[in-house]
């Protein structure tokens, strides 16, 4: 064979050891087991772990919830049967608002992959609050609360009439839906929503009534509610369906104050609600207070979200500072300054554990309270108190 | 004679006597009989729908043995045993969104408004229009009135105005008995599972995006992080562990609908005997495995 063939076949042989050693060296040995692919790959897929849970599994910590839930029309199949012989669950289960529950609770607190969404208001436990968490947002603000439920109940071309849709501004003008509505069992049940009990029961408090009960009240918080010392609350002018709710607290010992707890339990339901009304129709009166404070205040209630719920346009729009959008909180304008400052720290030292003299748990206003220091709350409080209150 | 007819009669006759018209044809023919041919040869390699066995896309005979007699070690799962399948019920979907960031937050998807790997679109026929207007969460005024690419509103841009019809349209990947991005991967990234899923093998996936054009149902994009072709799965880690995919897990209204078409009484099988379903382009021939229930025209 000539040479020059001979140096020729060596080359082709030499490339075509290369080009299959390549081959065998590159290719994965389970490639082809199955067809054109990775026959590993398949497995290998299938080991990621799920995020979504499903609701079985806060089943077994959230076990009241879970039964609100489960009882309630969120959990109804409200439109099973509509195609017969169908039967598909229907309504949303935890994770459609709360979001994947991922690692938690072995892991994180409500874990949220895509960004914090519910906690921070539904869950009065102490866990670690998305607030401690960096980056995280604090607080859902009023039009992010209400946007949950509108992404479903928003009355939208294309929606099916089946779907209960509501125009928002007509349906509860700046109101929250979860004053009314209980998510986890959003069909009001009056017996059932106890700021529907107390709102039901308000209409028919009568202030003059409400007048001669007050008279046991009056040593301390004033004939009108404007009280004699800088310590306790001023009452005219609050929000009557909170007033009620409170005295309820007190006599429940859900909020505990030796004197309240005593002097509350004298009351009866009606007298309750008689009492509000007449403390709510009284016209309050706005303290002065150290300018210079005011204004440090002025800026750290905008900072600090406290607009969300203590003001009269919540977030959306300008509204008065410290008259709060929802009957059920109170407001804060013209409140006493000392008053306000023992308020905001029971709250720091609030634990849901321990509810006692001297600490109060609110699952939001704790964990705003925590993020302010004592200066803060000084300017907080004179701002606020010095506030136009109607 | 016109001018015109003068220029083709030259046109078609050359100096060789063969027509250009002719030899246009002839062409033709040839190109006919080639693609004949290459076609009856893919046929015998992929071969699956003349065979009894249910060979999967682009699968051989002793691969189809592999995959029944050594299937792949995923605990308590044997992709033999199933056939997955997913009906959309048209009429019952509210375009709340919840599976697009269901979807994202369990597969990890790019957070951005342009990537997902399903998604709802909403179809308005304004009043007295024969053409629906389409648009998507996607969609710039979408993303501006939700403030936000992580998390997905529609706007409420027909409130004010009037409309003969609209209705909402969850997409997702079709998970082809013939999937077109299968064919096309030239790396053997994407393949069609025995239990009629489409997966990804992101190990091999160089990112070429040929898959994301050649799908057509739009489902595939670049996941620009990774650096590999994205699509909906049907949360395969999941249903390999009996769980539904995580979009039908959290759809409030039950219009998305799952299961094996191996269980008679599971519900996808009702799905389909209850209701008279379509599959979207049929004449593309991909054989799509989502069948939907109360498709409008429009829908494709």
């Amino acid at each position: 064979m000539p040479k020059h063939i001979v140096r020729l076949l060596s080359v082709i042989a030499v490339l075509a050891i290369i080009a299959l050693s390549a081959r065998w060296y590159f290719k994965d040995s389970s490639f082809y087991q199955y067809g054109h692919y990775r026959g590993n790959a398949p497995a290998e897929i299938a080991s990621k772990l799920p995020k979504h849970q499903g609701s079985a599994s806060c089943q077994s910590c959230h076990k009241a919830v879970y039964a609100e839930w489960s009882a309630g029309i969120h959990r109804k199949a409200t439109k099973d049967n509509a195609v017969p012989g169908i039967v598909v669950k229907s309504g949303p289960n935890c994770e459609v608002c709360h979001t994947a529950a991922g690692n938690h609770p072995s892991k994180e607190p409500m874990p949220l992959s895509v960004e914090d969404r519910m906690t921070t208001i539904t869950h009065s436990h102490d866990h670690v609050h998305a607030s401690n968490v960096p980056g995280r947002k604090l607080l859902l603000t009023p039009d992010e609360m209400r946007g949950m439920c509108m992404a479903c109940h928003e009355k939208m071309q294309g929606r099916p009439s089946t779907q209960p849709q509501v125009v928002i501004d007509a349906h509860a003008g700046e109101e929250l839906c979860v004053t009314c509505h209980n998510p986890h069992s959003p069909k009001i049940n009056f017996d059932k929503v106890p700021r529907m009990v107390a709102m039901k029961k308000a209409e028919v408090g009568n202030a003059a009534t409400g007048k001669t009960v007050s008279a046991n009240c009056a040593t301390c918080h004033g004939t009108t509610g404007v009280s004699a010392s800088g310590a306790i609350p001023n009452l005219a002018g609050q929000k009557q369906v909170y007033l009620s709710n409170a005295l309820r607290a007190y006599k429940s010992n859900a909020r505990s104050n030796g004197i309240m707890s005593a002097m509350a339990s004298a009351l009866s339901d009606s007298d309750i609600e008689n009492v509000s009304a007449y403390y709510a129709k009284n016209s309050c009166k706005a303290p002065s207070a150290d300018k210079g404070k005011a204004a440090a205040g002025k800026a750290k209630y905008a900072a600090s979200g406290c607009a969300s719920c203590h003001s009269s346009g919540g977030l959306r729009n300008p509204g008065l500072a410290g008259v709060s959008a929802s009957q059920a909180w109170p407001n804060l304008a013209g409140q006493n300054a000392e008053y306000l400052v023992s308020a905001l720290k029971a709250f720091q030292e609030g634990n849901v554990k321990a509810n006692q003299d001297g600490a109060r748990y609110h699952a939001i206003m704790t964990n705003v309270a925590k993020t302010l220091s004592a200066s803060d709350i000084e300017n907080l409080a004179a701002y606020l108190a010095s506030s136009n209150c109607r | 004679m016109t001018i015109q007819e003068q220029i083709e009669n030259t046109a078609d006759t050359d100096e060789t006597g063969i027509s250009r018209r002719g030899f246009l044809g002839l062409l033709g023919a040839g190109v006919a009989a080639t693609a004949a041919v290459v076609s009856a040869n893919s046929d015998a390699s992929v071969g699956h729908h003349k065979s009894d066995k249910k060979l999967a896309f682009q699968q051989n005979e002793a691969q189809y043995e592999e995959a029944l007699n050594n299937p792949p070690k995923i605990p308590n799962y044997n992709w033999n045993e199933h056939k997955w399948s997913y009906g959309v019920d048209v009429s019952r979907c509210i375009g709340c969104l919840r599976c697009m960031e269901a979807c994202k937050a369990e597969n990890s998807v790019q957070e951005d408004a342009n990537h997902h790997r399903t998604w709802v679109e909403r179809y308005v026929y304004l009043e007295g229009s024969a053409e629906a207007v389409i648009d998507t969460p996607a969609d710039p005024k979408n993303v501006e009135n939700v403030g936000s690419e992580v998390h997905f509103r529609f706007d409420n841009r027909y409130k004010d105005e009037k409309v003969d019809k609209a209705f909402f349209v969850p997409k997702l990947c079709n998970q082809c008995e013939e999937p077109s991005c299968v064919q096309v991967c030239p790396t053997g990234a994407t393949f069609k599972a025995p239990d009629g899923v489409v997966l990804i093998d992101t190990n091999y996936c160089f990112g070429c995006q040929y898959c994301v054009q050649a799908c057509p149902y739009g489902v595939r994009s670049l996941n620009e992080e990774r650096g590999t072709a994205e699509k909906c799965n049907w949360c395969y880690h999941r249903i390999t562990k009996g769980l539904n995919p995580a979009c039908v897990e959290v759809c409030p209204t039950g219009s998305r609908v799952f299961g094996d078409l191996n269980d008679k009484n599971s519900p996808i099988s009702l799905f389909i005997k209850n209701n008279q379903v379509t599959v979207l382009k049929s004449e593309m021939g991909n054989k799509p495995n989502l069948y939907y229930a109360g498709a409008d025209k429009e829908v494709s």
